[in-house]
Formats: structure tokens, sequence, C-alpha cells
């Protein structure tokens, strides 16, 4: 039982979805089983246990749900409108084999924010007997990272470069997915656990990385995640094509200023990001919105709930085709022409293995391209030395134990696995946090 | 054309065309509802208990309901504080001589309440001239707002005796007298009922019951400015207390009087049950103010398949069939002992069956955490069924029989 997308609410930059009233609550809870081994448990990557939290709904326990979820997973207000359930703990729902699954987001959402109407107390303040650890980079898994060692008393410090902490979800995820109340819930129970956050701080290099080691943090855990989009050369030097990191940065925080009404807009890619872009172009007043994607329709990386939500947002599809040249005015560009493709070899989604299938040309208008084709880490920690073990590409190399290949310096989430879900960042940001807490009880890097 | 089955019945030599009947209560209320009913299909109505205005002016508190909620399975039971009908006399009396003058071949039975011998002669008489089929004396409402009326006549065996008698006198039509559930044993109510020269027993009028508190200021429901009462509570939660007072009744060799039964009917199978176990004629009220007149239709097209499908010819074939198979513990063959069966092409892996195994009875389900698939261990399993009572997949567990006597299975039912 999902709520309906209201494109009124896009429009308005509002969350897509109205919330569970009390009374969706009730009956959702009471179509769970409550399973014995609560797969949806398993499913999550962070921990956050909805087996245990949609128990406690049903029994009407519904300020310890919120507890539940605040303990296992500091983003649990945001993960409950940005997880991709169905990929995760929905897909595990026993209920499958007899009906739609738990709408388990819902639900989370609907007792993170009745934690929040009741006033929950806030999370314990950590004791800080344990000593300094500091955190580079506040975003989900840096944030998973300290509100454990928060919890396992350690003295923690965030250096965030930003003037505000939420990484990713802040930045680039827009309203209409990601209301501010959600962030601003989880950043607050955060700093409720005594965990220290210095903004407008740049932590940009390995040797301000080891000076921090010893000036007394006992260890430290990068989390700065991608921060610059790839380009295609063919839209350098244009004054009208973006990457989908500024169009969304653009669009969340310097709408009225930024004016797409009846303009024409494509955008290059057919991941969550491209959905994002497209949909928030639209939002913003835009005309015609192309969603153009070397992959064909169902080999769109982005999810089905996602691929609903552009649908109803009246996203033109033009899956399967790849742009071929670039028409403009100077340095404005006008319209892009480009053919249908087909792949030379079958489940490889590369440019090179795509073949232009003839007599599929096609030409559009447009006022504004978004490249929106992934991105990497921008101008961090690993460019700088040799001493940090890179995949190259400036993706720290890491154990299973998250860790570098500098005795306690730790690192996780995006800049390590190369871009993925928000939770599965807290997921590493909380094992990270285990690991750091083995390494110092074990006597830290000075033994 | 569709065959259909005969579902008339004889109640105290009235002829109804099938055995729904509304019960005394608002679905009763007054001439156009109750002709609303008629046209819907059922049988028969009780109207709305008559009294007299002259003996005891009736005022409705309000609000006056409240109910019961299972998580969110909500109005699983209803309390109600209405009281006998406010309207006055003659209004009444002016409605069942229209609804009989437009309905003559349906039945209609008129429910009334006295508080002394000459309220309950008078009010006998004005129902019989006006041309009701049969009376119901209403000795069973748990929350009249008069001392000595209601249930708490019921619960005196003389008034009881003494009222019929006198109703009795003053009438020929049947009388039918209506039971009160709050009371240990009915059979001795029933039986001054007899005595005083009741035709037949109605079973059951409401439990006294307290379905609900406003845990904010410590109120229980409904809320009648600030004070409550355990009033009539009815519907499916009443229905399995219900069954139990009539098979009693149907059971009882020295009262031997047909019944109608009431409590928590609410489809064609709840009505199978009550007439299984000895009830020959049936009254709704809760499951219509839940559903409306309208269940009446699946109720008879639901029984009238029931019975071709059998070949049942009529209902009188059909009636007490379940009450004969009730006996005392003491009488149980324990000889054979059943064991749970999981089918595991229908288990979808909740574990349900194995928490409720462990922790409320004897720890005889294993769990597989790798294939997610429960199994019985046997040796341990008492055959309580409890695995198959909470198992979301109502087809999933069965069970087989063991003969302790031979210690081998038999067949699997």
């Amino acid at each position: 039982m999902k709520k309906a997308i209201e494109p009124d609410n896009i429009f308005q930059f509002k969350c897509m979805r109205e919330p569970l009233t009390l009374q969706d609550a009730i009956r959702e809870s009471n179509r769970c089983l409550l399973c014995f081994d609560a797969p949806c448990s398993n499913g999550c990557p962070a921990g956050t246990n909805p087996g245990r939290f949609i128990r406690q709904i049903k029994f009407y326990n519904y300020k310890g749900a919120a507890r539940t979820i605040r303990q296992n997973n500091i983003l649990g207000s945001i993960c409950a409108f940005v997880c991709p359930v169905e990929k995760l703990c929905e897909k595990e729902c026993s209920v499958k084999a007899l009906e739609d699954p738990i709408n388990i987001s819902g639900l989370q959402r609907f007792a993170t924010e009745y934690g929040k109407q009741f006033n929950l107390e806030p999370l314990p303040k950590s004791t800080k007997k344990k000593g300094k650890i500091a955190i580079i980079g506040c975003g989900p898994a840096g944030m998973g990272c300290a509100s454990k060692l928060a919890k396992l008393d350690y003295d923690v410090t965030i250096f965030e470069r930003e003037t505000k902490a939420g990484g990713v979800p802040l930045w680039n995820i827009p309203e209409f997915r990601l209301p501010e109340f959600a962030l601003t819930y989880d950043v607050d129970n955060l700093l409720s656990q005594g965990v220290d956050i210095r903004y407008d701080t740049f932590i940009g290099s390995v040797e301000a990385v080891k000076t921090m080691l010893s000036d007394g943090f006992q260890a430290i855990f990068i989390s700065t995640g991608l921060s610059e989009a790839f380009k295609l050369d063919m839209y350098t030097g244009y004054n009208n094509a973006l990457n989908y990191i500024s169009f969304l940065r653009k669009v969340k925080f310097y709408r009225s200023s930024f004016d797409l009404k009846n303009k024409n807009i494509a955008v290059i890619g057919g991941g969550s990001v491209a959905i994002d872009s497209a949909v928030s172009a639209k939002a913003c007043g835009a005309n015609k919105v192309y969603l153009l994607s070397l992959e064909q329709m169902e080999e769109l990386p982005a999810d089905v709930e996602e691929i609903h939500l552009a649908r109803t947002m009246n996203i033109i599809f033009k899956a399967g085709c790849q742009i071929t040249t670039v028409i403009a005015k100077e340095k404005t560009i006008t319209g892009l022409t480009g053919t249908e493709v087909e792949w030379i070899e079958n489940g490889k989604f590369s440019p090179s293995n795509a073949r232009r299938i003839e007599g599929t040309a096609f030409s559009i208008n447009v006022d504004l391209v978004v490249q929106a084709i992934g991105t990497k880490p921008g101008l961090e920690i690993a460019k700088f030395s040799k001493d940090l073990k890179t995949k190259g590409k400036g993706i720290i190399e890491v154990t299973e134990f998250f860790e570098t290949s500098i005795a306690g310096v730790f690192a996780g989430g995006d800049v390590t696995n190369g871009g993925m879900t928000v939770v599965q960042a807290v997921r590493e940001g909380k094992k990270a946090a285990a690991s750091i807490d083995t390494f110092l009880k074990n006597g830290g890097h000075k033994s | 054309m569709k065959k259909e089955a005969d579902l008339s019945i004889d109640f105290c030599g009235v002829r109804f065309e099938n055995p729904f009947c509304l019960s005394s209560s608002p679905v009763g209320n007054h001439a156009e509802m109750c002709a609303r009913a008629y046209d819907a299909g059922w049988g028969g109505i009780v109207f709305k208990t008559l009294g007299l205005e002259k003996s005891f002016k009736v005022i409705m508190p309000s609000p006056r309901l409240s109910i019961f909620n299972n998580f969110d399975k909500r109005f699983v039971g209803l309390q109600n504080a209405e009281q006998i009908t406010d309207r006055p006399i003659l209004d009444n009396i002016k409605d069942i001589k229209w609804l009989k003058k437009n309905y003559p071949k349906k039945v209609l039975i008129s429910s009334i309440m006295g508080y002394v011998d000459e309220d309950w002669s008078d009010l006998a008489k004005m129902s019989q001239d006006a041309g009701a089929d049969l009376l119901e004396l209403n000795f069973s409402c748990p929350q009249m707002a008069h001392k000595t009326a209601g249930h708490r006549t019921g619960q005196d065996f003389h008034a009881v005796a003494s009222f019929t008698e006198v109703v009795k006198k003053a009438c020929t039509i049947p009388v039918i007298a209506k039971m009160t559930p709050n009371i240990t044993d009915m059979i001795p109510v029933a039986l001054a009922a007899k005595e005083g020269g009741a035709d037949a027993i109605s079973a059951i009028n409401t439990i006294r019951a307290i379905t609900d508190i406003d845990i904010n200021n410590f109120t229980p429901l409904p809320n009648i400015r600030g004070h409550s009462s355990p009033t009539g509570f009815s519907g499916p939660s009443v229905k399995p207390i219900a069954m139990r007072f009539v098979s009693e009744l149907y059971n009882s060799k020295p009262l031997n009087l047909p019944i109608s039964a009431i409590g928590g009917i609410e489809t064609w199978i709840d009505a199978l049950h009550f007439l299984l176990l000895g009830a020959t004629n049936l009254q709704v009220s809760t499951g219509i103010m839940r559903y409306g007149y309208r269940i009446v239709e699946d109720m008879i097209e639901g029984l009238q398949d029931y019975m071709m499908e059998r070949n049942i010819q009529s209902l009188d074939e059909i009636i007490g069939k379940a009450a004969r198979k009730i006996v005392d513990p003491s009488e149980f063959n324990t000889r054979f002992q059943v064991v749970s069966v999981v089918d595991e092409t229908k288990c979808i892996g909740c574990g349900q069956c194995y928490i409720s195994c462990m922790d409320g009875a004897n720890q005889a389900m294993e769990f597989n955490k790798e294939t997610r698939k429960v199994f019985v261990n046997e040796e341990r399993c008492v055959g309580c069924l409890l695995c198959k009572h909470v198992c979301p997949v109502w087809d999933c567990i069965s069970y087989k029989e063991v003969d302790t006597n031979e210690m081998k299975h038999a067949a699997i039912f």
C-alpha cells in the first residue's frame, strides 16, 4: 500500500508522496507476517531492522519503532525516502509470496516522523572517554561512522568542506524525493550524540591527514564521496551544457534565479540521477524534457519506481540512442542530432559497443543539456600521495575492514565503492567504525 | 431457470419464507425501515421493542455506541447503550398495522417490554390487534435506564414465569421469551419461561461489556458526558458465546422448545452454524448495522447453494445436526492423537508457526534458516494445531492421526 506520486507536490518541490497516516500505518503494519527470521532485516545493508520496527508499529509502540530506526541507522529518516527498497528489504519480504510486499519505507517514514512529532528523547551523548577520531566528509558514510563511534563513546570530529552536513542527499537529491526536514532530523540526531562538525574545513592532502594523526587523532575515516561529474567532450565549451551535480544543486538552492519555463531540456543518461535531473527540469517549468540513453528501455539502470516517476511527469524517453552532433549558435547549443543504436555485443553497456542503425536519425531542439552519466572523486586526498593506494581514478583501495594502505586511516562510502546507495554508505561507515574500535582496542597505529 | 432450495420454516406454527429476521434493534425502528428490509428479502422482522410511555419515558443516551477492534480489524464487536423504542406507542402500532397490510406474507414479530403486569398484557393485546404474528418478550436488554426492567427481569426466574403467563393470558399468538446471556446457566430461566407458557426461546441478547477506554481521560466508551456503563455487546465477537447458549438450549431435554438464534450472524455460514446447533429461526442486527439489509441476499443464495449441493430438501433435515455431537470433555476419545503436517510447497517461510510452537506450545517445530522451511518434530508434536491456526497460508498445515494403541500413522485428513 504505497501512496501515489503527486505531480502537484513535485511542481511545488514538496515530497512527491504524502506520508502514511496513523490509520495507514496501522493497516500496513498489520499486513506484516512478523517473520521469525525477518528477511527484510537481513535485506537492509545498514541493519536498520525493519522486522523489529514494523512489529513495534503493529503493537502501537510507535516511539519504540522510531528508536529502533535511529539507533541502527543514523540516516534512518533519509533512507525512508531514498532507499531503493524494492531491491533491498521489500525484495526479501515474505508477504510477496501472497500479495504486495509491506511498504517498509512508508512505515519507516511514519515512525521517524512520529518520533519527531512526539519529541523522542535525544540519543545519548558520547562520554568521549575513548579517544579522538577524525572523519573527513559529512555525508552518509561519514555520518554512519560518526554515530556508531559516538555510541561507542569516542570523541568524534567531522571535517566538512561545505557549510552544511549531508553530502549527496543534501546537494544532489531533489526535495520532491527527499524533503529537507528528513535530512535535518538525521543531522540533529547525530549532533545530539555530541559529534562535532567543523564546517568549511577542507582536508585536501595526505599530508594533512598524517598531520591530524600526529596531532592527537587516533584514527581517521575518509568519506569524501564522489564530487566530480563525468563530462563528454562533445559538450565542452558550450555555455548551456551542465553536469547533473551543478544542475541539481542549482535547482535545489538557486531555483529563483534559474528559469526553465518553456525551455526544452535534454538529459543524457539513464540512471537515477538522470531521472532526478529530468524531473527537476520539468518541475522548474520546462516544456519538453528528453531522457536520452544508450541503454534500451528495459536496460535502464534507473529503478522501476524512478521510471514510473519520470513517466508520471511526462518525461520523453529516447532510449537506445546516441547523440551524434551538437547544433550550436556560437557558444550556445540549440539542438542535438542523433541516431538509434544497437549493441554490437549483448550486455556490454558502453559507447564503444554501440552500433548506429541507419535511417533512424533524429534531431531535437534544446535549450539546455544536462549530462548525468556518473561521477568520480574530485579534488580528493588520494590524488596527492602515492602512500594512499587507489584503484585508479581516485577510488581509495580498502580491505574488508575498510583499512587504507596507511595505518590508522580508514575509508568507506562512495570514495571506496565507486558510488552506490546511501544505505550502503551507512553500512560501510558503521562497519568501518567497528574496525576502528577494534584497531584502537588493539593498541592503535602507534603500537 | 435456476432451481432454488426451499428455505421456508415453520416456527411456532408460523410460516417464514426464510429463517432470516431482523432482531429487535435500531434496524427495525419504524415501518419505512422494516419495509425496506422486507423488500431486501428478509423473511421476518422483530419490530424494535415497544414500551408504554405512561409507565416509563425513554430518553436515549448519546453517544451510545462503541466498537471493539482487533488491530486493524475494526468492529469485531459492537457495544450499545440503546434503549427500547422512544416513539409513542400509537405510532408504533400504526406502523405494525401498515406493515401487515402491505406485507401480509412476511412475518412480523412484536417485541415488548413492560414494567408491571398491566403493561405486558396491554402491549400484547395491542400488538395482536395490530396484526403481529408473534410476540417476543424482552427479558434481556442489559442497559435499560429503569431499575426493574430488561436483563434484571431476565435473571429473575419468577418474574420471567409470571410475566410470560400474563402475556399468554392476554393474547392467542405464539410467544417467544428472549433470554439474557448475563447469567451462568440459561436453562433454568428458559424453563421458567416455558412454565409461564412460552412457545419458543430466543437467545442471546447482548452481553454486558466494556469495549474501550479513552486513555487520555480515563473514561470508558461510549463516553456519555464523562460516564459510561457495561452495556450490550454484540457482533462477530459474541458469536462463539451465542453458539454455546443455543446448543445448550437445544440439548436441554426438559426444555424442548423451538429456538430463534441471535449473536454475530453476518453470513450464510454463520446462519448455518446456528441451524446446525438447533436454531430454527435466526435474527440479525449488528451485521445489518454494519453492512445494511442487502447482506440477506448472500445468506439466502449461499444457504440455498449449500442445500442444493448436498441435496437437502428442507432446513428441518439439518437443524441440530451439530448439537448432537456436543459432549462433556470426559467423554472424548483420546486414543487417537494427531501430529501436524506441513505442505512444503505452500510454506512461505515466515516462521510464525515456529514462534508460536516455541513460545506457546511444545517446541515441536524446527526452522531451517537456510531454506526458510519448517519441519515438524513428530516426537515432540502434541497435535494442538496452534501452528495451523497461526499460519498465514490457510491450507498449508494439516494433520495426520496417530492411533496410540498401534502407534502407527493412519489416514491423513
